[in-house]
Order: structure tokens, then C-alpha cells, then sequence
């Protein structure tokens, strides 16, 4: 395997990745962008998530993809019980309780599952993996694969719901402005609701997702937080195009300099993803490709 | 006065006199409601539950058995609770007999025995974060240790005082700077006479240095990582095998297999730092070729695991050896897998010990290597806790799973605290210090004996293998319980 080869590879490697991500930290930016809190506790959801999915491979012999019909309604009933009892209560509040409050939730989710499951590393089995040689050892792993295309899929949906159904304007116009959001009789708080909880089940999904290709624990959570902050910057809150180019581009950027540069190499890449988060905050803080609004405390 | 004192005198010594006599008048009385012959693995409070379906009625056993051999030369007198060995002939009692003896029904919870003292040990452990598995697996070790001195053995013996133990707990969070936090704690509010370390080498780092300023012990048995002895600290103590020395054995075996070229990655932390150092230099000295040494960050997850994936895939080294702890290690092997990254052999540094590694990666974990400080089938015999099997049986009687290697090198830690303070006779730190300093003993966890610096160099490290979806041990020899197989990773062809 020569560079051109090692390049190729990294480069497939980050757009496979780069779609996951995008799916992964959406949830993240839309309820940011719409309802203005931060949700420090996006990582903990995905998690649940996972392991929803796992306690169904493991008993029930379900395929994680296929798991997906059960996990995307299951996470929603769970983000909209959690926005109704929860939520609700610190979007009209100050920004720094909202930090608080998810930030509290997070701690409580992690140590919660860890009760029940023990801090053990699980992982899932599918039935699609292999991987297809293109040439000379470089190829698509067919289990990333499949990942971007359910990727893809949910953010499809996402789109097409929040352009053409009255609730998906509904939802954009709370966002834009919810003074005259109420003004032409939205109801606010319904809207709400239903926004977190397509985001959380949006959150899970990606977790069911990843289960396949990773460990799962409970404390895994705070990491992909962190890169959903990344992302979200680059992207512009709510922008689910910006999303996809935002997770792609870190996705490259993360692989490129992680395979080409030898030894450190991937602790630079998981750096750059934060450099670049600096970089677009202090230069274009609306995103690269606009947004919602930008990117900022209310 | 002088007669008061004449009366004073003669009733002392009387009462001496009475405190001397033997306390049980019973014993001439004992009938033998049976016989047992000690077979191999047996120890006196699995007789007991056997018996009387009461682990803590052996007492009546040992009592029982010493009280006829005074008579009857075909039983043995039990010196030490603690040791039996094979072919002794034992004295059982009746029900009745042994509840008389014990001065309580059996089945009952032993009343809490009076000991002179309590010895307040501290430590930190990760209940939550990216350690917490293992911290658990720690503690757990420790815990058995506790109940074994409280409730079997009857305290540490300090010259004439039983003294019990008590460990403070608190959870370090996975986090360096947290758990040195929490040390200051221990030492300079909770007012611990001794230190336990917590898991992982990075943690034991910050930690030890803590203790080392206040002048405190501090026994650790998870901390393996070569640059913690390195520091001229006195009171840092570990029972474990030093990292270097972590893949010397798989080396050995694949320099024996003609394996010419290595490529090595590996979590940035102190310990796994420590492993690859070391496999570096057997590399060397066995004439084999390391193509390349890549590192990857803490908390590693799939992004960061592929492109380490694809680098080592185009180089085509003939194996590999790396890893960091239990989660990257599975993380590695799906992400092997998914990339069809095929090297002849994988060696992961923590991970296939893990009884969860087999478990949760099924047929993939099949042929991976990785070392062990310590299996339950290995041979080594031990005073206070017997053979690895008994650890294991009395492990899993009370946490229901079974020991990894953590378990019990934590469990040695206390042990190592116990020989030393007994041997010493005192708990003051000097004492215990140059006691520890001097301690050579076999444990069932291996031998333990420390030198200057506070690494324990008396212990062999080995290698094990999964085969069947079951972690065997597979070099040295002569621990080696099953032969090495030189077999592609189930995701590769031959």
C-alpha cells in the first residue's frame, strides 16, 4: 500500500465517519438552535441509546439496524417525557441553568445505567459487516457503510419534515422568532416538546448506530458531546446540509492528519477537531454555511 | 495496707493462674460425628459449610480435631487454622457439640468480633469514568481481603492485639488530579494510617506522590507503569509486576514462531507507555524489526482507532502489539475487523483477561493474546488465602463473578500489609516500612518481594490466549496450561 493508497483509504475512512457524525450531533443543534439550550447531556443519550440497542442484540437476537424501529420511537417517548417534566422548565431561563441542569442530567444517566449494567465494555453484533477490497488492500468497511446510509436516510427525513410539514414549519418559525411564532398561533411549548423529542430519538439512533463499531460504556458519552459542540459550529445551528458538510469535513480533517502523521498522529487529529472549532467561532460564528442564528448565548 | 495489698497480690495471680488454664473442659468430651481426610482443595471453612452449611463454624472443627489428637495420634493438631494439609485427618462434631463449643447457633452471623483497634486504610478507586470497570475489580480485591481479616482470620495480629481494618473509599472519577484531591483527604482528614492505590498507572502516579509527601504507605497493585519507581519515593510499594516486563513472554513465543517484524500502537498513558517500552527492548534483543510505534489519546473511540487501523495495515508487519485497557482493546478488534486489517498474530495489553473481552466479541476474540499478572489455574500456594482456586471459589462465593487479575493483585496488597505489620509486630510507618522492605513470602496471587525502589521482582509475568473463547495461559512453560496456536485472527484467512 503505497501513500496515494493510505490517502484514499483515510479519505473514505472520514467520509464514512464524517456521516456518522453528522446524524450523531444533529439532535444536538436543532434543539440549540430552536430552543436555545444547550444540552451537555447529548453524549448520555446516545448512550442510552446504545444500549437500548445492545440489551436488544444480546437477549432478543436483533440486528442494531433493524433495531432502529423499535429504538427511533422508543427515544422519542423518552425526549418527550424528559422535555415535559424537565426541560420545559429551563428554556425560558437564564443560559447558565441550562448548562447546569443537563450537565446534572448527564452525571445522573451515566451513574444510572452504570447501576444497572456495570461499567463493562459491550458491543453489538450485525449481520452486515465485510469489507469491499477496491484495490491493493484499500476498501470500504461495509458496516461503516451501512451506517452512512441510515445516516443519510434520518437526515433526509429530518429535512424533508422541518421544509414541508406543518409541524417542521412550525418548528423553524419558533426558532426564527418565537414572539411571532406565537403571535400566528403556534403553540409553543407542543412544538417544543416535539422537537426535543425527534432530536433525542434522532440522538439514539445514532447511538444504535455506532454500536457495532465501538465499545460501549456508560461513560462514553462526553466525548461525542464535545465533537457535537465542534461540529455544531462549523455547521451553523439547526442546518442539517451544514451538518453533513460540517461532520464530513471533520471527518476528514480528523483522518487525514491522523493517518498520514506518524506516531501522535491521532492525538492531533481529536486536537484539530477543537482548533477548528476555535477557528470557526472567532471567524464566522453563524457557521460556515449559516444557520438558524448563530452560534451564541441568548 | 500492706495487707490489702498481700490479698490484691494472691488474687491476681490466681487470676493469671485461671486465664492460663486450657478454657475448654468440653474437649474431653468430644465425640467425632465424623471423619474427614483433608483432600487437595480443601480448606477448614469449606468443611464447615460442607458440614454444618456454616463457613465460619470451623473453629469448632480445629477445636474439635486438636481436642482428640491429644488422645489419638491418628488426627492432627491444627497449628494454624489457615493451613491444612492433605491427608490430615480431621475430628467433626456433632451439631450440637460444635454450636456448644462456638457458644452460638451455627448458621447464625458471627457476632462481631472485639478487636483492640480498628487499622483505617484509605484509598481511591474509580467507581465512575473511563476506569471504572476495572476499579470495581479493584475494589472488589480489597473488599475480600477486609472480610477475610475481620471475619475468618480475627484481626491482624500486632503482638498480643487483634486488630481489624477498615478501608475508606472514596471514587476517584477516572481523573488524575481528583484522586490526588481525594488523598489529601484521606490522609489529612480521615486520618488513614495506611494507603491502597487506585487502578491504573496514570492514577497511582498523582496519588503515590500524595502519600510520599505526608510520609504514609502506600501499597498499590494496579500501578505497573516503570516511570512510578523511578521517582526515589520510600513508601511506594506494588505487588504487581512491573509493565516492561508486560509481552516479554508473547515475545519469546513469537521469536520462537520466526516472527521477524512488529508494529506497535498504543493508548498515550504512563502504563501502556511502560508495555511498549518494553516490548521495544525484547524486540531488540530477539532480533526483531519494529516498524512503527503510534500512540493514540485516552477514551479512545472508533474515529480515533481506524486511521491508527489503516496506517498499521499498510506497513504489513508480521504482528501486533498494543493496546491500553479493556475498552480500546475491544475497540481495536472491531475496528481490525471491520478494515480487514490481518497482522499473524495481536497481542492487547489489557483485554483478553477480561472474562467480558471473550464474552462480548464472541468468535472475533478467538487466537488474540494478551498477558496476565495472575490466573486461577496457575500453581502458586499461599498462606492466609491457599491456591488461586480457593481465591477463585471464595471470590465468586462473594461477588458472584469471577477474579480477574486485578481482583487479586488488589487482594495481595492487603495480604502484603498483613505480613508486613505481623512481621513488624507495630503499625508505626518505619516499622511497617522496613518490614515491607524485607518481606518475602508466597502468596496465592505469586511471590512478593519488593526491592529498593518498591517493585515487586519476584513475580513472573505470563501469557495467555483465547482459545475456545477461553483466556488460557500459554507461556511461560511452566505456567503454560495449553500450547500456543499460531492461527490467523477469525476475521482472516490462513
Amino acid at each position: 500500500m503505497n501513500l496515494s493508497d493510505l490517502i484514499l483509504q483515510a479519505v473514505i475512512n472520514g467520509i464514512l465517519i464524517g456521516g456518522f457524525y453528522a446524524v450523531m450531533m444533529l439532535g444536538f443543534s436543532v434543539i440549540w438552535g430552536v430552543m436555545g439550550v444547550i444540552n451537555l447531556a447529548h453524549g448520555e443519550f446516545l448512550m442510552v441509546g446504545a444500549y437500548l440497542t445492545w440489551v436488544l442484540n444480546r437477549q432478543y437476537g436483533i440486528d442494531p439496524f433493524i433495531a432502529l424501529i423499535v429504538v427511533l420511537p422508543a427515544m422519542f417517548l423518552l425526549g418527550y417525557i424528559f422535555q415535559r417534566i424537565l426541560i420545559n422548565r429551563i428554556i425560558e431561563r437564564p443560559f447558565l441553568i441550562a448548562l447546569l441542569v443537563t450537565y446534572g442530567l448527564s452525571v445522573a444517566m451515566a451513574s444510572t445505567v452504570k447501576l444497572i449494567y456495570k461499567a463493562d465494555p459491550r458491543v453489538t453484533d450485525t449481520a452486515l459487516t465485510g469489507f469491499w477490497n477496491l484495490s491493493d488492500g484499500v476498501g470500504i468497511p461495509a458496516t461503516k457503510f451501512y451506517i452512512l446510509i441510515a445516516a443519510l436516510i434520518m437526515m433526509a427525513g429530518l429535512y424533508l419534515f422541518l421544509q414541508y410539514t406543518r409541524l417542521g414549519k412550525s418548528i423553524r418559525a419558533a426558532a426564527q422568532n418565537k414572539e411571532a411564532a406565537r403571535m400566528v398561533g403556534i403553540e409553543i411549548g407542543q412544538v417544543y416538546a416535539i422537537t426535543f423529542a425527534i432530536c433525542i430519538a434522532l440522538t439514539g439512533a445514532a447511538g444504535a448506530l455506532i454500536s457495532p463499531t465501538t465499545s460501549i460504556f456508560p461513560f462514553m458519552g462526553p466525548v461525542l458531546t464535545l465533537k457535537a459542540f465542534a461540529i455544531t459550529a462549523m455547521a451553523g445551528l439547526g442546518n442539517i446540509p451544514g451538518a453533513l458538510m460540517g461532520g464530513i469535513i471533520l471527518g476528514l480533517v480528523e483522518n487525514l492528519i491522523a493517518t498520514l502523521v506518524p506516531g501522535v498522529g491521532s492525538n492531533l487529529g481529536i486536537t484539530s477537531s477543537f482548533i477548528l472549532l476555535v477557528v470557526v467561532l472567532v471567524t464566522r460564528p453563524q457557521g460556515l454555511f449559516g444557520g438558524l442564528k448563530p452560534a451564541e448565548a441568548r | 495496707m500492706k495487707r490489702g495489698i498481700k490479698v490484691f497480690t494472691i488474687m491476681a495471680l490466681l487470676a493469671l493462674v485461671f486465664s492460663l488454664l486450657p478454657g475448654q473442659t468440653l474437649a474431653q468430651e468430644v465425640t467425632c460425628d465424623s471423619e474427614v481426610v483433608v483432600q487437595a482443595d480443601d480448606w477448614l471453612s469449606k468443611i464447615a459449610e460442607k458440614f454444618y452449611g456454616d463457613v465460619l463454624a470451623f473453629p469448632a472443627i480445629a477445636q474439635a480435631t486438636n481436642a482428640v489428637a491429644a488422645d489419638d495420634e491418628s488426627y492432627t493438631t491444627i497449628e494454624n487454622v489457615d493451613l491444612i494439609e492433605v491427608g490430615w485427618k480431621l475430628c467433626v462434631p456433632s451439631t450440637a457439640d460444635a454450636e456448644a463449643m462456638l457458644n452460638r447457633s451455627i448458621g447464625a452471623a458471627m457476632a462481631e468480633v472485639e478487636f483492640d483497634g480498628i487499622i483505617r486504610i484509605g484509598a481511591a478507586v474509580s467507581e465512575t469514568g473511563s476506569l471504572a470497570q476495572a476499579g470495581e475489580d479493584t475494589r472488589e480485591g480489597y473488599d475480600l481481603w477486609v472480610d477475610f481479616v475481620n471475619h475468618e482470620y480475627g484481626g491482624i495480629q500486632v503482638g498480643d492485639q487483634r486488630y481489624g481494618v477498615e478501608i475508606i473509599y472514596y471514587d476517584d472519577e477516572s481523573d488524575a488530579d481528583t484522586a490526588a484531591n481525594l488523598v489529601e483527604r484521606l490522609i489529612s482528614e480521615d486520618q488513614v494510617q495506611f494507603m491502597f492505590g487506585p487502578y491504573s498507572s496514570g492514577l497511582t502516579m498523582s496519588t503515590s506522590a500524595v502519600a510520599e509527601q505526608h510520609n504514609i504507605i502506600f501499597i498499590e497493585g494496579n500501578g505497573s507503569s516503570e516511570t512510578l519507581f523511578e521517582r526515589g519515593f520510600q513508601n511506594l510499594f506494588a505487588t504487581l509486576t512491573p509493565a516492561s516486563f508486560y509481552t516479554r513472554s508473547a515475545m519469546d513465543l513469537f521469536a520462537a514462531s520466526g516472527v521477524q517484524t512488529v508494529a506497535i500502537a498504543y493508548e498515550d498513558e504512563p502504563f501502556s507507555a511502560s508495555v511498549l517500552a518494553g516490548t521495544q527492548i525484547w524486540a531488540e534483543e530477539l532480533g526483531m524489526e519494529v516498524l512503527a510505534v503510534e500512540t493514540y489519546p485516552r477514551g479512545a473511540t472508533v474515529a480515533e482507532i481506524d486511521p491508527i487501523v489503516t496506517k498499521l495495515k499498510a506497513l504489513n508487519a508480521d504482528v501486533f502489539v498494543g493496546g491500553g485497557h479493556l475498552n480500546d482493546g475491544i475497540a481495536f478488534v472491531r475496528s481490525a475487523k471491520s478494515l480487514e486489517y490481518c497482522p499473524q498474530a495481536m497481542v492487547l495489553t489489557a483485554g483478553p483477561n477480561f472474562p467480558e473481552f471473550a464474552e462480548e466479541l464472541g468468535a472475533d476474540a478467538e487466537n488474540v493474546l494478551g498477558p496476565t499478572q495472575w490466573e486461577a489455574t496457575m500453581g502458586w500456594v499461599g498462606a492466609y488465602l491457599g491456591t488461586p482456586g480457593e481465591y477463585d471459589r471464595r471470590y465468586q462465593a462473594m461477588f458472584n463473578s469471577v477474579p480477574t487479575y486485578q481482583s487479586a493483585e488488589s487482594t495481595a496488597v492487603g495480604l502484603a500489609l498483613h505480613a508486613a505489620i505481623e512481621a513488624a509486630g507495630s503499625m508505626e510507618t518505619d516499622a511497617v516500612r522496613q518490614a515491607l522492605r524485607d518481606l518475602d513470602i508466597v502468596t496465592f496471587y505469586g511471590p512478593i518481594n519488593f526491592d529498593d525502589t518498591g517493585k515487586n521482582v519476584a513475580k513472573p509475568m505470563a501469557s495467555g490466549q483465547i482459545q475456545d473463547g477461553v483466556f488460557t495461559v500459554v507461556a511461560p512453560s511452566d505456567a503454560a496450561v495449553a500450547d500456543f496456536k499460531f492461527e490467523p485472527l477469525s476475521w482472516c484467512d490462513g
